[in-house]
């Protein structure tokens, strides 16, 4: 049984942290002032526009530090990470959950967050939400429906998403909690303690320059981890700013992902919007959805309220 | 590189020792595996080296090559006294693989079935061999066991027959990048060809030396040498091809990664139990992508690895000849080695055998 953290209501403190890459302040100030005009406090962490002059927003022990204290605050609701970038991996098995299991908040973001979403997931079954960054707040992005999910999804309201159909889409309908990210961050997690089973689960998976035969390599690493057999159903998000080799690959992503469950039945969809493309609805992960794909159109939807799976 | 020493054990090889290369597929048990414990020992089994007239076949189990293209290799181990044979992938095509995955299963799978063959040598990497692993059919090789040779890609079935089959296999350089002319090939393209065709013939024992990197981590370690292509290696975590490196020297190369990917897989490594219990660690060639402009990460591939085996007390060595690059000796994977990482020297040294034992009851 998946727990949700508290909804959050008008006064409550959003923390935001960059546990990964560097970002400097001015990049989520839209995001800051956004989150107030919300009626929420935010309160920044040390690792967003610190004084790091390298990749990381911090060095390990500085994003270590700066993501336990906001995990330890109980005055803190909700944790937004600023951006995502790479360096999740080098700080997850330092961090202390046991002040976040007594006291659940949100960890918000995507990208490199995946592994931390998914290290949740399967240790301490705590809904987590796979939503926009600061950055996405930005060029408009703030008035847009896609930031508008993750405030919808922060009071705890009714989640609905719609897509076009596509022409690899298989039609059916389940109801069952969902899982996912990034298929990169997904495939380097597994055979670690960071990654749950995905059996009876809807999956959705997005990606962002790569490689297409890596692409075809990593969705195999997953069926081959047993990963893909028994989904509720598959959601494929955007690959956006993929690479080919010299030689071309020959299939699109959506073809290799087609090709690679064809021996299965469940439920899948193409052309979700959820990825790197500029179209990243919030979704909770862990917690129940109802996935239904037909010809006319395909839903998702997350009910909101307090209610636990 | 100590490559004096290397090239004279090499090229002295002369003829092979054809008494050697009779002798059956041997047994024992590997020495310190603690993953594998004293209670389970998994035996290895070292398939018959190559005798003259024996047929090495030659296939694409990933990315596509031409029947021109193989003609080097070909002709060169023809000289050597052997046979070849080119499968029906060699001069097909699908996209970046040699054939479709159903083309290229059927090919690696008749080489697999056909007693005559006695080592299997992959044309070339790329990518595609996970599309066949699990199809494949490893059981003839317990019947007629011989040598998978390839590297990169390849890594996955190295791994996959490490893992499931306990036999040993060779990580070499394949048939695209032998060179045109043997004649105006570089010493250590030509010395890495060379140590394919002893580890083949098994006349001597593996022996390789390089000039110590001042970030090695001196020592010695003994065990059983797996690894291969890093990131290939990562992507078989949580499969059945994974290999478990409890008390083994683990060797890893690249190419074309970033530097923070090479740190994630490193780390992919420590967080999927691979660091931890290493006897040895050998880093090979890593071929950088260079960081995005806005994006450096920072640190080399020396300080990466550094960082991720600092609370360990393995021996480390780096920038040892396996890799992308043209000095790339042959490795007979799975095979007890020594590794001793000195100040003035790191030598590697296939370990002697214990006493051959008979061949296993392979009902």
């Amino acid at each position: 049984m998946t727990q949700l953290p508290p909804f959050l209501r008008p006064g409550d403190t959003i923390g935001i942290v960059c546990p990964a890459g560097y970002m400097p302040l001015k990049k989520a100030q839209t995001c800051i002032d956004t989150l107030q005009q919300w009626g929420y406090r935010v309160e920044i962490g040390a690792t967003l526009g610190s004084v790091s002059h390298d990749y990381f927003s911090g060095t390990d022990r500085e994003r270590l530090a700066d993501l336990q204290q906001m995990l330890d605050n109980p005055g803190i609701k909700a944790i937004l990470c600023g951006r995502g970038g790479y360096g999740l991996t080098r700080i997850i098995d330092g961090i202390d959950f046991a002040g976040f299991c007594g006291n659940p908040k949100w960890i918000i973001g995507y990208s490199d967050i995946t592994l931390l979403h998914a290290h949740i997931e399967a240790n301490f079954g705590i809904a987590t939400l796979h939503a926009p960054m600061a950055a996405a707040f930005n060029e408009g992005g703030a008035e847009g429906p896609y930031v508008h999910s993750l405030r919808l999804a922060l009071e705890g309201k009714d989640l609905s998403y719609a897509c076009d159909p596509h022409p690899f889409n298989r039609h059916g309908q389940s109801i069952a909690p969902i899982t996912g990210g990034n298929l990169a961050l997904l495939a380097h997690a597994a055979g670690t303690v960071s990654l749950a089973p995905m059996a009876g689960k809807i999956l959705f998976i997005e990606d962002v320059g790569e490689y297409l035969y890596n692409i075809d390599r990593m969705f195999r690493q997953l069926k081959r981890s047993g990963h893909l057999d028994r989904l509720a159903g598959l959601i494929v998000g955007s690959f956006t700013e993929g690479k080919d080799t010299t030689r071309p690959f020959g299939a699109t992503p959506e073809e290799i992902i087609r090709d690679a469950i064809a021996e299965y039945d469940y439920p899948v969809c193409f052309g979700f919007p959820v990825g790197h493309d500029g179209r990243n609805v919030a979704l909770k992960i862990g917690a129940p959805h109802r996935l239904s794909i037909t010809g006319e159109k395909i839903s998702l939807y997350c009910p909101g309220g307090g209610t636990t799976s | 590189m100590n490559r004096k020493n290397f090239l004279t054990s090499v090229l002295g090889l002369g003829v092979f020792c054809a008494a050697r290369a009779s002798t059956p597929p041997s047994v024992h048990a590997s020495k310190s595996a603690p993953a594998q414990s004293a209670s389970n020992p998994q035996p290895l089994l070292i398939p018959p080296y190559l005798k003259p007239g024996d047929t090495i076949g030659i296939t694409c189990p990933a990315g596509d090559i031409t029947l021109k293209e193989i003609q080097p290799a070909v002709q060169l181990i023809e000289s050597w006294g052997f046979k070849t044979l080119a499968g029906n992938t060699v001069g097909k095509k699908d996209f970046i693989y040699g054939g479709t995955d159903a083309e290229r299963l059927a090919d690696f799978q008749q080489m697999l079935d056909n007693p005559d063959i006695k080592a299997i040598l992959c044309a070339r990497g790329g990518y595609g061999s996970v599309h066949i692993v699990d199809q494949l059919n490893f059981s003839p090789l317990l019947k007629y066991p011989k040598w998978v040779i390839g590297f990169s890609d390849i890594t996955v079935l190295l791994c996959h027959i490490h893992a499931n089959l306990h036999i040993a296999s060779i990580h070499s350089k394949m048939c695209n990048s032998f060179p045109d002319d043997w004649n105006k090939a570089e010493p250590v393209q030509v010395a890495s060809i060379l140590s394919l065709r002893q580890a083949l013939s098994g006349s001597d024992k593996m022996k390789y030396s390089t000039s110590p990197n001042p970030q090695n981590r001196p020592g010695t370690a003994e065990g059983q040498l797996v690894g291969g292509n890093l990131k290939t290696i990562e992507t078989l975590a949580g499969t059945r091809s994974d290999i478990d490196t409890a008390g083994k020297i683990l060797f890893v190369e690249d190419t074309g990664e970033y530097l923070y990917s090479i740190d994630r897989m490193f780390w992919q490594l420590q967080r999927t139990g691979k660091l931890d219990r290493l006897s040895g660690l050998i880093v090979g060639g890593f071929k950088i992508k260079p960081d995005d402009p806005g994006e450096e990460f920072g640190r080399t591939v020396y300080d990466i690895v550094t960082e991720r085996v600092r609370t360990y007390a393995y021996p480390v060595c780096f920038d040892f000849p396996v890799g992308h690059q043209k000095e790339n000796y042959a490795f007979k994977y799975g095979v007890p080695h020594t590794l001793v990482v000195g100040t003035d020297q790191v030598t590697l040294t296939e370990t002697a055998q214990p006493n051959p034992l008979t061949q296993p009851n392979l009902s």
